[in-house]
């Protein structure tokens, strides 16, 4: 091991645990206030605290490199808890440094938690973080005058205030492209001989926007030479695409958006950027405070209400460990069970016992609701993964250059722990597929007429006892016949080309060895594809339909069950056996008096009619090997079965009753002899003692198909 | 804290020298009693279908699902019908429990490491599951290595 000192073993899962979710939370607040455009001031409170606990507990643990970056981010945050309205100068890089951080510590977080852990070197984004903070700093004495200037509407701009800087105006060569990089090529240049280099607009090198502006502007360089002015202005000129340049002279105005900040309304903000001129970023900069100063005085109320909830449910609030939950909720299942062991007592089955019955319903009573407060206390809101998704989104379409939004809705829905973890693999697939491939380049879309900002929605619902979960986009939507197309191409279309439905084009894309997408991307197209997300939903006894439209987008439904731990089953004996089958699946039970509307195919398949429509039967005793498997239907019991994988007619021998059982997987012993795809999905113990085994329909009807 | 772990490992080291006798037939095969759980009586057992003919099915111990094994069919001899004698010798293999049915449990004895020699290689089904051979009270004993005995039923587990 050698992780921690001997000793502090205990305490690393704490680290852990309590960072992760810190984590969480940070990105969270992050997300939520990249979206405002704003950090109000308990976001930076917040985000303060959380770096700042992450730094002490982390140096506890001697994990050095987690504790100094999560010092670095305390110190910009430091800065602007005190000075807020300095965060304008550098909110993207700020954000994309923390967003960096974040996913620095839990990576660390995800070796440590492996066991082995190496501690990687977070110097770079310490330095880069280390860089914003001298900018952020390097302001700190033109504090004063900026306010000043900013109440009479005019100054220089703010990184002029120091003595010994000069300012380049530079403009590059008409249609040269890309200036916002080019102008940052130059600042990596002018670094090299200058102490500070600042220019406005700012953040050029990560928004891809500013180009416009420099191209119409030209791009103001503030620096602080390092020796003298000259050597700089070499540099400048052996700059490519430079057109011209000039020195600014000192007390020259460099009109820039930053200063417009300072200002409390809308009005006041155009009235100033009219009077200054500066008509082209007049729209942008005026949309960003609107949305700022919206921000900032809208929801403050709301907020604060909801801060003032979130620390009250703090205090009643207690992480357990997940084992402990799932002992408990085992325990429970087995006083289930031997509650109806003792109810249905051979012993005292003829016996008049008044009292006692009287005291068993009391029990069963509470034995009911028992059994509730522990399926709700392994019941957590879908908020988290979705919070995920929303991070995968923001940090691809910034990567991708898509302007994507991700919409979530009903993201309180509340599922099973073991589901909750078992969906977040493949949502995130599903969503990076759907930024990744499905929304088009801004450009695409401004030809088809949609909005330049495509939209990925989250939707997931309560239907009785499942959960719809919706993943749609608007963007290219499938084309079926391409879908078909490809299928025929890698060999694995089971019917003719023209009898496929479009809806049966669709699901091809999650049968095995399907992937539509050829080129393999940092996002998608690990040659993990649909077919992998169709076995993770299975799993849990859940199912994805799909619906597309051309060039109006895509919807992935998800249904899965509230809780995996116990189903609602009919019984049904086989033999000597005992099977249980999920209610959720069965259409229907009846029995046969004549034979007259069974089938044969002359391969000997047989199959019933039933009110017009033809199913398949599947003998259960011939599918499991059990008992006669030429009983006449006469003799047993059919089960009409509704599955994802279609419908079909279960024959076994008899009806033993409705029972609720909790399921338990199959020993790891049999986990090679592929119970799961014989249609087995688990055991249970029954109220003798005796053990029925779980039938999972969708896969039994999918493996006998064939 | 550190004393528990040093009593474990006592209790460990001493129950490394026992095994528990077992007989099939006339022959005895011995388990070492650290992986050793409890005996139990033959319970229903809950056939599961697709599974080869030695692995019987699954037990409800106490609320827990434990599949069982019949040695004799393993060994590929005949079934035998079960009597009063038979029992299940429920082993902790890697933390999983599995069942053995065996025809009747006898003693535990104390082996000394001297006594253990290497089985011969006969070429038999049996002789793969051999840990070692030992001579106890003129009684022949064939010591079974629970991880080669289950390593076929569990080579997903990793052993």
């Amino acid at each position: 091991m050698g992780i921690v000192e001997p000793g502090m073993e205990a305490m690393l899962d704490v680290f852990v645990h309590e960072t992760d979710t810190m984590l969480e939370e940070l990105d969270e607040v992050l997300i939520d206030s990249e979206k405002a455009r704003n950090i109000d001031d308990d976001n930076i409170n917040t985000i303060f605290r959380i770096t700042h606990t992450i730094k002490g507990s982390a140096a506890m643990m001697n994990f050095e490199g987690m504790s100094n970056l999560a010092h670095s981010i305390e110190d910009v945050f430091y800065i602007l808890r005190e000075s807020p309205e300095k965060l304008k100068i550098v909110f993207d890089t700020i954000f994309d440094l923390v967003f960096q951080s974040s996913d620095f510590l839990k990576d660390e977080l995800n070796q440590i938690r492996t066991g082995v852990y190496e501690p990687s070197d977070p110097s770079e984004l310490i330095e880069k973080i280390h860089g914003q903070v001298a900018v952020l700093k390097g302001e700190a004495p033109a504090e004063a005058p900026v306010e000043e200037a900013a109440q009479v509407e005019s100054s220089a701009a703010p990184v002029e205030a120091d003595e010994d800087s000069e300012t380049l105006h530079i403009f590059f060569d008409d249609g040269c492209q890309m200036e916002n990089i080019r102008g940052f090529m130059i600042v990596t240049q002018l670094e090299k001989v200058c102490d500070s280099v600042k220019t406005v607009p700012a953040n050029i090198e990560n928004d891809p926007e500013t180009a416009a502006e420099i191209e119409k502007k030209g791009l103001f360089i503030t620096i602080k030479p390092a020796d003298a002015l000259q050597e700089a202005i070499e540099t400048v000129e052996s700059a490519l695409s430079v057109k011209s340049y000039e020195v600014v002279a000192k007390g020259e105005e460099v009109k820039a958006p930053e200063k417009a900040e300072k200002t409390e309304t809308p009005e006041q903000i155009e009235a100033e950027l009219k009077a200054a001129g500066i008509e082209e970023i007049k729209t942008e900069a005026l949309a960003k405070e609107v949305a700022a100063v919206k921000a900032a005085a809208a929801p403050q109320p709301k907020q604060n209400a909801k801060t003032g909830a979130k620390e009250n449910a703090k205090q009643s609030l207690l992480s357990v460990n997940q084992a402990k939950l799932d002992k408990l909720m085992d325990l429970v299942g087995e006083i289930v069970t031997t509650e109806s062991m003792v109810a249905r007592n051979p012993d005292i089955q003829d016996l008049k016992l008044d009292n006692f019955t009287k005291s068993l319903r009391e029990l069963d009573k509470l034995t009911d609701e028992l059994q509730d407060i522990v399926m709700s206390i392994r019941m957590v809101p879908l908020q988290g993964t979705f919070h995920k998704m929303s991070r995968i989104v923001r940090d691809m379409s910034k990567k991708l250059d898509k302007k994507v939004e991700l919409v979530t809705i009903g993201e309180d829905t509340e599922v099973d722990k073991t589901i909750n973890d078992a969906i977040v693999d493949p949502l995130m697939h599903m969503v990076r597929n759907a930024v990744d491939h499905a929304i088009e380049s801004p450009e695409r879309r401004r030809e088809l007429g949609k909005p330049e900002m495509g939209t990925v929605t989250l939707h997931a619902r309560n239907a009785g006892g499942e959960i719809l979960i919706d993943i749609s986009d608007d963007g290219s939507g499938l084309d079926p016949q391409k879908l078909i197309a490809k299928a025929k191409e890698k060999g694995i279309l089971t019917k003719p080309e023209s009898e496929y439905t479009d809806k049966e084009a669709f699901q091809l894309i999650m049968a095995a060895g399907f992937s539509t997408n050829t080129t393999v991307t940092e996002f998608s197209g690990r040659g993990v594809g649909m077919d992998v997300v169709r076995k993770n939903i299975e799993q849990i006894n859940g199912s994805i339909s799909i619906n597309s439209v051309k060039d109006q987008g895509t919807t992935f439904t998800i249904k899965i069950p509230l809780t995996i731990a116990i189903v609602d089953g009919m019984n049904i004996g086989l033999g000597n056996n005992v099977f249980t089958l999920p209610i959720t699946s069965i259409k229907q039970l009846f029995r046969l008096t004549d034979e007259s509307s069974i089938v044969k195919n002359t391969n000997g398949a047989e199959m019933i009619m039933i009110r017009g429509e033809c199913y398949p039967i599947y003998r259960l005793h011939k599918v499991f090997g059990i008992g006669d498997s030429e009983k006449p239907f006469t003799e047993g019991l059919l089960i009409h079965v509704e599955s994802g994988n279609g419908n079909a007619c279960f024959f076994a021998d008899e009806l033993l009753g409705e029972y609720q059982v909790v399921v338990k997987p199959f020993p790891v012993l049999f986990n090679h002899y592929g119970l799961k795809k014989m249609g087995l999905s688990g055991c249970s113990i029954l109220g003798d003692g005796s053990i029925s085994l779980i039938i999972d329909a969708a896969t039994l009807i999918a493996n006998n198909k064939k | 804290m550190n004393e528990n772990v040093t009593m474990n490992t006592d209790v460990i080291e001493e129950l490394s020298n026992r095994y528990l006798l077992f007989r099939i037939d006339e022959a005895y095969y011995g388990l070492s009693l650290t992986s050793v759980r409890e005996i139990i009586q033959v319970p229903k057992i809950t056939d599961i279908p697709g599974t080869p003919e030695y692995v019987k099915g699954i037990i409800n111990l106490r609320g827990g699902v434990v599949p069982v094994i019949d040695v004799r069919l393993k060994f590929a001899m005949p079934e035998r019908e079960y009597d009063s004698q038979t029992c299940i010798v429920v082993l902790d293999v890697h933390d999983t429990s599995v069942g053995l049915i065996v025809d009747r449990v006898s003693e535990v004895v104390t082996v000394e490491q001297s006594q253990l020699v290497a089985p011969p290689d006969m070429g038999d089904v049996v002789s793969n599951y051999l840990d070692s051979v030992s001579e106890i009270d003129d009684k022949i004993v064939l010591n079974i290595d629970c991880v080669k005995f289950l390593e076929q039923d569990v080579n997903s587990l990793q052993l």
